[in-house]
């Protein structure tokens, strides 16, 4: 069973607090959320984008994932963590993390981090889709979540991971990460690190 | 998450690796046990599907496998 804790998003709207979970695990309940509610808005997204001529290339670039594989993947693991938010009764943001890499930033390389394997809000809280948000502040409570793991296992905070380019500026701007750049072993996606000093500032800014 | 405890009993030899361990990576005792669990079943689970674990030197690119029995 997920243990829960008490979070407040935002109500993109009125600008209204709005209570939520996050619970420390991706269950049956999430999959189905991501099937029957992610999918079906994905799809409708996609196919606005299809009708206004939108390169493939410039589509949200997770539209692809399929948490239902992800998470069966890795079942039974210890390796392996998920983390879900939950509001107004519906899943509303999934992070995969893998607690078995090391850091890359100079002055903690070798040491182990959390690294955030897997991020992703749903679709209708996503700024980068072109119509309104709902619900702000889930990507930054899925990173709050991997940033306090990694204190909880002794890493001291310290978080790793490969950005979506339409994510490199939230990783970069708002999150305070340092980008250690494109990853030629990794689709060249820029890698972005948090330090234990980082870790501290991001989750005193996020209280 | 609910934690047990249990006691371990290791060699000189055994404990100075988890001292120096500790040391570089800037972890407790506890916390390297517990990453070598993680480690160690990620493998066992990866070469159950038949997968191999193998070691690239970076500059000469040399591979070795490491044989698990």
């Amino acid at each position: 069973m997920a243990e829960a804790s008490l979070l407040y998003l935002v109500d993109a709207a009125t600008g209204e607090g709005v209570e939520g979970e996050l619970r420390d695990a991706i269950e049956d309940a999430q999959i189905v959320d991501w099937q029957t509610k992610w999918q079906p808005a994905l799809i409708a997204v996609l196919q606005e984008l299809d009708r206004r001529g939108v390169p493939v290339a410039q589509w949200p670039q997770s539209w692809h994932w399929d948490w239902r594989k992800k998470t069966a993947a890795v079942q039974g693991l210890l390796a392996f963590r998920g983390f879900s938010v939950v509001a107004a009764g519906v899943t509303q943001g999934l992070a995969q993390v893998d607690l078995t890499k090391s850091a890359r930033e100079a002055s903690q390389a070798g040491k182990p981090l959390v690294y955030v394997d897997y991020l992703e809000v749903a679709p209708w809280n996503r700024p980068d889709l072109g119509q309104p948000v709902r619900l702000r502040g889930v990507g930054t409570a899925l990173l709050s979540a991997a940033v306090a793991l990694s204190e909880e296992e002794g890493f001291k905070g310290r978080i790793g991971l490969h950005s979506l380019p339409q994510a490199d500026r939230f990783y970069r701007d708002r999150c305070g990460m340092t980008d250690l750049g494109p990853d030629a072993t990794y689709q060249g996606l820029r890698y972005f690190e948090i330090t234990p000093d980082q870790a501290r500032a991001f989750l005193k800014d996020e209280e | 998450m609910t934690k047990r405890t249990m006691t371990l009993n290791l060699t000189d030899a055994e404990m100075r690796v988890l001292d120096d361990l500790s040391n570089r990576k800037d972890l407790t005792k506890t916390a390297v046990l517990r990453q070598a669990l993680r480690l160690y079943q990620t493998i066992e689970a990866r070469v159950e599907k038949g997968d191999k674990l193998l070691f690239e030197n970076e500059a000469t690119k040399e591979k070795a496998e490491l044989m698990l029995l």
